[in-house]
């Protein structure tokens, strides 16, 4: 059966041809052509340089900081943000009063700016600030942490995992919510405990969503450049450049439009090859232990 | 509903966990109406209230400024965000178009691709077309969202052609059918749409701080923060107000609108 015309089939899709075009393959295009030349919008004119970029970054002690950084960002708070997330939805799960103000609560740090956030914790984390003032009274002398290079990236990724583990608890949620509450009652019969019904049955269930968190988590935490931004400037001393904000710098204080396209696509595959490498890894059949 | 038992111990160690996971916000507010400007955590909750840290704020010209653009911008996109997301997710949920599968394709590689890859070849565009630090830079790479399309292109496939069918019958053009049947069927997802687009749109930093340099366009998040790295750095009663005002009309939106933002995110995890 036919709905409506060809002609407003397009017409109603235009806008996203627009948009796709303009905004999405033609930029995309456009960078790899700026990767492989010096371009610059200071200079009149680009020039084909080959893969050198790529082999300027590949070579540049810089670069592979902000690498290393950002490696060191995704593998010290995914575990935690995970747990933690898996942690709330569990808790949260159950049929209680009040329990839709813990939901909505917990995901309160989700819905506002990261600027603001990250603006909230610099106060903090100053030398005078909340969290050192709490040590005090423990006994303990906190340092300062934004301006110590080995406090700094730590700092940024505790505040991560508290602004993110609401959001990704809310998707273990939908995930939980669609496993059979028949298969806990069988297990609780036979005389499962708790735990071994978390690891028989919720866990192996879970895979789908864990595996959708960890990729988007993974994704989301190689682009991490606001709270950086605002936080630290990528200092002190280069210990907090991520890969983004390495890209800032030499796309928007030294105009390096070529160097930073290829930077850019670096990220780029980088992402996709972190991506499939964890579908495959956790979507694998083979059963968890 | 469990025991009332079982619920007061859940609450026993939820409520101090989700209390330190809020404290955050409550010493934003607290620094915010303090009558001083030092970091005490003490003096913030005890030292009684005052706004001259807001009074401050609006009296610095440039921050109502910020808070007008945040604004102007939010409501544009959203609008087009709307606007497009129903005609492009409809069209695309009705398989009427050739190449209807790549066209889809294309929306999901859109989705999976972080947009920061894109930032530097979009500036140059933007640059191209003269745009750069102007509204339309803030709005138009914007105005077309693919995940709004996915949601809509999902809804769409849940609803039973027959309504257009009897409409087109009584001799409806294509046009009347999608006013006057589509899209009043479509208001509970257009809603999560607008919602969605709003807050992601009203807390977007990186494209409007590289996208515009002039300090009249500057939005509220990118004003702030580099208000925050100049004259404003330690003034943390300021900075905390701005920051505030800035979390309102998002967490206003958050608390009427619990549901469909719940709702919207769950139905991006299960694509």
């Amino acid at each position: 059966m036919r709905t409506h015309s060809r002609a407003t089939s397009w017409a109603l899709l235009s806008p996203w041809v627009v948009a796709f075009a303009l905004f999405g393959l033609y930029p995309f295009a456009f960078s790899f052509w700026a990767s492989v030349t010096d371009y610059s919008p200071l200079r009149a004119q680009a020039k084909f340089v080959g893969l050198s970029n790529y082999a300027r970054a590949l070579a540049d002690p810089a670069f592979w900081t902000a690498l290393g950084n950002t490696a060191f960002f995704v593998v010290g708070t995914i575990p935690f943000t995970t747990a933690l997330a898996l942690g709330l939805a569990l808790a949260v799960q159950p049929v209680f009063r009040g329990r839709t103000i813990f939901r909505a609560g917990f995901f309160v740090p989700s819905v506002v700016s990261v600027v603001v956030l990250s603006l909230i914790f610099k106060g903090l984390y100053a030398s005078d600030g909340a969290i050192n003032g709490l040590l005090l009274a423990m006994g303990l002398r906190g340092p300062d942490w934004l301006l110590d290079p080995h406090a700094a990236l730590p700092a940024i990724m505790a505040m991560d995992v508290w602004s993110a583990s609401g959001y990704y608890m809310i998707i273990f949620l939908a995930g939980l919510e669609a496993i059979p509450r028949e298969l806990h009652e069988a297990a609780r019969l036979e005389g499962a405990s708790g735990w071994d019904r978390f690891l028989r049955i919720t866990l192996p269930l879970l895979r789908p969503t864990l595996l959708f968190v960890l990729v988007v988590n993974t994704v989301r935490s190689l682009q991490i450049f606001a709270e950086v931004f605002v936080m630290t400037r990528g200092g002190p001393l280069h210990s907090t450049t991520t890969v983004v904000y390495y890209l800032y710098e030499q796309a928007f204080y030294r105009f390096d439009l070529g160097y930073a396209s290829a930077v850019a696509y670096l990220l780029f595959l980088l992402t996709l090859g972190i991506a499939w490498l964890q579908a495959r890894v956790v979507g694998s059949e083979e059963p968890l232990r | 509903m469990s025991a009332p038992g079982a619920s007061a111990r859940r609450w026993l160690w939820l409520g101090p966990l989700l209390a330190t996971m809020l404290f955050p916000f409550a010493w934003m507010a607290a620094i915010s109406l303090a009558p001083v400007s030092n970091l005490s955590v003490g003096r913030a909750f005890t030292g009684g209230v005052s706004l001259q840290h807001y009074q401050a704020l609006f009296h610095t010209a440039a921050v109502s400024r910020y808070l007008v653009n945040s604004s102007v911008v939010a409501v544009i996109v959203v609008a087009m965000n709307v606007a497009t997301a129903a005609m492009v997710g409809y069209v695309l949920a009705r398989r009427r178009i050739p190449g209807e599968k790549l066209w889809t394709l294309g929306i999901v590689a859109t989705l999976m691709l972080p947009r920061q890859v894109l930032m530097i070849p979009l500036y140059l565009v933007l640059a191209r077309l003269h745009l750069l630090d102007t509204y339309a830079a803030l709005i138009l790479p914007f105005a077309v969202d693919a995940f709004s399309i996915f949601l809509v292109r999902q809804y769409v496939t849940g609803i039973p052609l027959e309504l257009e069918e009897a409409a087109r019958v009584d001799g409806a053009s294509d046009w009347t059918v999608f006013r006057r049947v589509v899209l009043p069927l479509l208001r509970p997802v257009l809603a999560v749409v607008a919602i969605q687009s709003f807050l992601t749109n009203w807390n977007s930093f990186l494209f409007p701080l590289i996208f515009v340099d002039s300090d009249r366009l500057r939005t509220l998040p990118v004003g702030l923060a580099l208000l925050s790295q100049t004259e404003h750095s330690v003034d943390w009663g300021f900075l905390m107000a701005g920051s505030t005002v800035a979390s309102i009309p998002v967490l206003a939106v958050f608390l009427v609108f619990q549901r469909q933002i719940l709702s919207g995110l769950l139905a991006g995890a299960e694509k």
